[in-house]
């Protein structure tokens, strides 16, 4: 089996501003989760100019957050966020055909009377960044077809999700609506996965969304991987009762790079949408009206492992 | 599977259990025989002038049989007596103006929406979507028996108690939070796709603990049935609208009926406002407390601005209840606390009652294209530094779906069964229901179970298809023919569907018996235009006062304050917001400058008609002063050059009035006014005059901000002979002369009927820098053109200044230019001469808050006595001489006092300025 991995990341975003910012408040999650599969060893969150005021918290989700403000004259912020993380490898052994069929768990969320409550039902409704649309449950029914084993049906739709769409980075934005992602059948890392959640909740499927990190170069085999220059994202789809998932049910796919993550993708927090967990976001006064924003990732492995990632 | 019935079984439940509360409503004949003659006449008019309400329907005006119902026929007694002759009709008619005319007076209005049914004020546009109308009010009020009244207040208690408890359960933090969740007495769906599920909110506790209040004001819309049954129809958790208006209503409707309303037993309605009040001070003084701010809390009211369809009542509202009117950008969080931006300085608020709607209350966490928050305010609130009345987070209780399960949670959370039934209501989202009911919608309202733009839809025909493609989103509710209330008008009594919105205020004091909660006893009851439309004020209904009727006691407790303790009394005076301080100090200069273009502008006018020789270095000096102060376009021919010509081009200036006035870079451009095309002059500083007047309304009395209203109206009005045309000369004098005594009106009303705070003094200081400025401008442009010269032009300055009379009284027929600059420029006692204005400059600029350097840096920009020279330097100098002094005089003082407004603008108002942004 493979052993651990060992990276450390630097995430850094810095805004300049065309005049100085009098009063600003931000909200970053960019603390890394930790769990059985990810630790975390040091972190450090460096903001220049420093904050008037900061305050450590986590969300409703469990992610990690801060929150910061500055009150004196800045004409840029710098936020670097600095972890080491290590890694045990994922989903080693995991059957896609040994979930259930996912008419069984979609029939199983939906409401009746007294029925007991499954928190993951918040995962299979709509969100601000992922609405409704009729073409994704068009979109979805292709990989879904009737009786098939949830795990096998998400990985086939990441698939069709790689293989239909282009990534062109940059040709989209935060705000480019859902349905015009479709339509063009183009995007980012960000877009795929809100393709994928928005096309598994129309069946009543919970699917969340994962900002995170990647390694650059996937070690065992050399290949570049896409999004690893900027913070990445991808999804988890629950298939509770899949061999070769953890007892939480979560599986995470990365749709751009048509995988099943196993130890080169760094969790930084889960929600339901892109919305939910922006690395950093902040509402300034003043600041002239126009900004420049730049983010800088990289990824270094400390301790090199045997292999990375697998493709299905 | 097994079917759920559990809507279904709270349908029945809450038809069988209406049917048990029977109402003791009689069709029984009163006797009038022992009332008066006059009395019997009143209730005759009403009756024989009653269009009969349709069958089906409950009419609360009269019984089965056709008699008036008992409290009309006590209302009819209690009528007013017409003058010997005169028929109680004309009587009413009369009334109805005198209604209609009290609203005008008083300014209240409502804002309705053109489509875009949020417009976001900040970025433009807003005002060509929003109309204001006056509020409509109807004559007669609407009359709630003792009996229907006790049913009403203990069901709306117990409702309250229970959307109270809800709201800690779902938001509460421990092991045994979420309850309706965890035992599936709520759908996951429809409390988490509801936009108004704040997750942030999810284990916060607002300030006071696990008995912390998160409702303070629930409104409840309630509509009586056919059999004479109340029901609820609809629940308003976030910031219930209406209070002000009730109040106003109740105002103007009592005095209409002064006996009736003694002889009927009315409730008062005073003291629920006054709980409210208390209830709001308490929860606010342990955050005040806590965070060292002593026992007087300070409690604001926030408004979404004077573009909101309420605005009128949130300004009225603040007023009666003696909170300040605040805006998002008025507040600040600074280390999670929440601060108002005063020309003082930040001074910490502890409780926000708000009309601002959950999603635009915080740009950071919510809604991130809201101008109309405050960033952070949510953490502020998690942190439990600020009581938010209503908590944020409460909206999703105003989902009509919630209704279906109501009468569960109640079982559940209480132990009883609702006594105030809602309409029967089936989430499409639970399969059972919608298959009970998908076959039976024709009878059915199909709603949005939540709600998209700030707003519910509702499906019309052949709405099942979009359901089955989204059940979630749909809510179906049985139709309930509302009962119909007594309208008068057009000399009839007509019947209309009616609803009444009753409000719960939160009051942990005695007096609530330890329910919690006090129920106002009055409300806004709303009728629809015609039969069957739906009931709305922004569509177009009326309200009605809606008096309660005892059989006890009336409680005639008046807003009067409690006995106040010194440090109440510090803690009230009303903080300046540096938005307010700025608004004031525009209204200062706006109303000068205005009174300042009026006067040249009659005196340009009249120079023209009076076809007299003027010098030509006379017409010059008007001709350069008119385009400098915007009276006149750049390049436009001069005096001299083409009389005509110019007077063309002023006059077509006149009435011209720019809609970019909102647009704060505005204020401080160039006098030029501007106008794409020509020049705006007049109705273009009217029109800037009311905006500043408009965002202070809760300052203003609604004499002077009635009055700003009606110049501007008056004016534009007056100086059109027909529209399109071009005004005459003959038009423009008489309303130019009007607008003149207005003027002085609206100034003597700032001079002497308001609070001397620092508000009022950046008032005036803005009037004095204007005035000074605009002094210097004349002066200058005269003694540039060399118009002092003759006696035509001193006359001319002097009646610009103001000053021609006291120059006659004291130096008969001497025009010179010595005489000239002693009254004009060297005379302290002259409020139009420099070291006059100079002198009240200087007074009012060392009362300004701040430290003393703060206002000696202010000082510093003018000249330390006088008016910088004095008579003695004067001594010797021959015309020449003088005109250099004068000249270099009035340059110097035009530019300090524009200097000093750029310095007041950054040391009092920079806190207000600058917009936020998302980045």
């Amino acid at each position: 089996m493979t052993a651990a991995v060992l990276l450390d990341v630097v995430h850094e975003t810095r805004y300049e501003y065309s005049a100085p910012v009098s009063l600003a408040h931000h909200l970053a999650h960019l603390r890394p989760l930790s769990d059985a599969h990810q630790q975390l060893q040091a972190f450090d969150l460096d903001i220049e100019p420093p904050p008037s005021h900061s305050r450590d918290g986590s969300d409703a989700l469990g992610n990690a957050e801060r929150h910061f403000s500055l009150a004196a004259p800045h004409p840029m912020l710098r936020v670097r966020a600095s972890s080491r993380v290590q890694l045990q490898p994922r989903f080693a052994d995991l059957q896609p055909a040994s979930s259930p069929p996912w008419e069984t768990l979609a029939a199983r969320l939906r409401y009746v009377a007294r029925a007991p409550f499954v928190p993951e039902l918040e995962f299979a409704l709509p969100s601000p960044y992922v609405p409704r649309l009729a073409a994704l449950r068009r979109f979805a029914l292709v990989s879904f077809t009737p009786g098939r084993p949830l795990a096998a049906a998400a990985i086939d739709l990441m698939q069709r999700v790689h293989s239909e769409f282009a990534y062109k980075s940059r040709s989209t934005q935060v705000g480019t609506p859902l349905a015009e992602i479709l339509e063009h059948k183009r995007g980012v890392c960000q877009d795929f996965s809100h393709v994928m959640a928005g096309a598994m909740r129309m069946l009543g499927l919970p699917v969340r969304y994962v900002s995170g990190y990647l390694l650059t170069m996937a070690p065992a085999s050399g290949a570049a991987m896409k999004g690893a220059d900027a913070s990445h994202a991808w999804v988890q789809v629950w298939c509770p009762g899949t061999r070769g998932v953890p007892a939480d049910g979560w599986l995470d796919l990365d749709p751009t790079n048509r995988l099943v993550p196993a130890s080169g993708h760094v969790r930084l927090a889960v929600g339901r949408d892109f919305g939910d967990v922006t690395p950093l976001r902040g509402v300034i006064r003043g600041g002239g009206g126009r900004h420049t924003l730049h983010v800088r990732v990289s990824t270094q492995v400390v301790k090199p492992a045997l292999m990375e990632s697998r493709t299905p | 599977m097994q079917p759920s019935l559990s809507q279904s079984q709270s349908l029945s439940q809450s038809q069988s259990q209406s049917q048990s509360q029977e109402l003791t409503q009689g069709s029984f004949a009163f006797d009038v025989a022992g009332g008066r003659d006059d009395a019997r006449a009143a209730a005759h008019t009403l009756l024989s002038r009653a269009v009969p309400a349709e069958s089906g329907v409950w009419d609360e005006l009269r019984d089965a049989a056709g008699a008036l119902r008992p409290p009309w026929l006590r209302f009819a007694r209690g009528l007013p007596l017409p003058p010997a002759g005169a028929e109680i009709a004309t009587e009413l008619e009369r009334r109805v103006g005198q209604v209609a005319q009290r609203i005008r007076l008083d300014g209240v209005t409502h804002n309705v929406f053109s489509p875009d049914p949020r417009p976001d004020p900040r970025h433009g546009a807003a005002a060509t979507d929003t109309t204001t109308r006056p509020w409509s009010l109807e004559l007669l009020p609407l009359l709630i028996e003792p009996g229907d009244w006790a049913a009403i207040e203990a069901g709306v208690v117990q409702r309250a108690q229970l959307l109270q408890q809800m709201l800690a359960d779902l938001y509460g933090q421990g092991p045994h939070s979420q309850r309706l969740l965890h035992e599936g007495l709520l759908p996951p769906a429809l409390l988490m796709r509801h936009p108004g599920w704040l997750r942030p909110m999810i284990g916060a506790q607002p300030p006071g603990g696990p008995a912390g209040l998160r409702l303070f004001i629930v409104a409840f819309d309630l509509a009586r049935g056919p059999d004479g049954r109340w029901w609820l129809v609809a629940q308003r958790t976030q910031g219930p609208s209406g209070l002000g208006y009730v109040l106003h209503n109740r105002l103007v409707i009592s005095r209409q009926f002064p006996d009736a309303f003694r002889d009927l037993r009315v409730q008062h309605i005073a003291s629920s406002y006054r709980r409210l009040l208390d209830t709001l001070e308490q929860a606010a003084q342990a955050v005040s407390l806590d965070s060292g701010d002593g026992h007087t809390p300070r409690v604001v009211l926030l408004t979404p601005g004077p573009y909101s369809e309420t605005y009128f009542e949130h300004a009225y509202l603040a007023r009666y209840l003696g909170l300040p009117l605040v805006e998002g950008g008025d507040l600040t969080v600074r280390e999670d606390r929440l601060f108002l931006k005063t020309v003082e300085g930040l001074e910490p608020v502890h409780g926000v009652l708000r009309r601002l709607d959950d999603d635009w209350c915080d740009p950071l966490e919510l809604r991130a294209d809201s101008a109309l928050g405050v960033p952070g305010l949510l953490h502020a609130a998690r942190a439990g530094n600020v009581v938010m009345a209503n908590a944020l987070g409460s909206a999703f209780l105003e989902s009509p779906a919630i209704q279906g399960f109501m009468p569960a949670i109640a079982r559940r959370l209480t132990g009883q069964e609702l006594l105030l039934p809602s309409l029967p209501t089936w989430w499409c989202g639970e399969s059972a229901a919608w298959a009970d009911v998908r076959g039976q919608l024709h009878d059915k309202v199909v709603r949005s179970t939540f709600p998209a733009a700030g707003r519910t839809s509702q499906l019309r025909e052949s709405g099942a298809a979009a359901v089955e493609d989204d059940p979630d989103a749909w809510t179906a509710q049985g139709r309930l023919r509302l009962s119909r209330a007594p309208i008068w008008g057009g000399q009839v009594v007509s019947p209309r569907p009616a609803l009444v919105r009753v409000y719960a205020i939160a009051d942990s004091s005695q007096a609530a018996g330890g329910k919690g909660w006090h129920v106002l006893p009055g409300g806004m009851t709303r009728v629809a235009q015609r039969e069957e439309s739906s009931v709305s004020m922004q569509r177009g209904g009326s309200s009605l006062d809606t008096w309660v009727l005892t059989d006890g006691p009336v409680d005639t407790f008046s807003m009067l304050p409690q006995r106040l303790q010194v440090d109440d009394i510090a803690q009230r005076r009303r903080p300046v917001a540096s938005r307010t301080g700025e608004n004031l100090f525009w209204l200062g200069r706006y109303t000068e400058r205005t009174e300042q273009l009026v006067r040249l502008a009659r005196a340009t006018l009249l120079m023209i008609d009076a076809d007299n020789d003027a010098p030509p270095a006379v017409l010059q000096a008007l001709s350069a002063l008119a385009v400098k102060t915007g009276l006149a376009p750049h390049g436009v021919p001069t005096l001299v050059q083409s009389a005509q010509r110019f007077e063309r081009a002023l006059l077509a200036g006149l009435p011209r009035a720019d809609n970019s006035a909102d647009n704060k870079a505005d204020n401080k451009a160039d006098r030029t006014g501007d106008g794409s095309d020509g020049t705006a002059s007049i109705a273009f500083n009217l029109a800037l005059l009311e905006r500043a007047s408009t965002s202070l309304r809760e300052r203003l009395s609604s004499e002077q901000w009635g009055l700003i209203r009606s110049m501007r109206e008056g004016f534009t009005a007056a100086i059109h002979s027909a529209p399109g045309e071009l005004p005459t000369r003959a038009n423009a004098l008489p309303a130019l002369d009007r607008l003149a005594l207005q003027l002085a009106a609206v100034t003597g009303a700032q001079t002497d009927r308001m609070t001397r705070d620092h508000g009022w003094r950046l008032l005036t200081v803005g009037r004095l820098i204007e005035r000074l400025i605009g002094l210097a401008t004349q002066l200058r442009a005269f003694l540039d053109a060399q118009a002092l010269a003759s006696v035509a032009g001193i006359e001319l300055l002097l009646e610009l200044f103001d000053s021609l009379i006291t120059f006659r009284a004291r130096y008969q027929r001497h025009e010179d230019l010595l005489a000239l600059a002693d009254l004009l420029v060297l005379d302290a006692a002259n409020p139009r001469a420099f070291a006059g204005v100079l002198r009240r400059l200087r007074t009012e600029i060392g009362k300004l808050p701040g430290t003393p350097q703060t206002r000696d840096t202010l000082l510093q920009l003018l000249p330390a006595a006088g008016s910088g020279i004095t008579l003695e330097s004067l001594r010797g100098a021959d015309d020449a001489a003088l005109v250099r002094v004068l000249r270099e005089l009035s340059g110097t003082l035009a530019a300090s006092a524009a200097a000093l407004a750029d310095r007041v603008g950054e040391r009092f108002f920079t806190l207000a300025q600058g917009a936020d942004q998302s980045v």
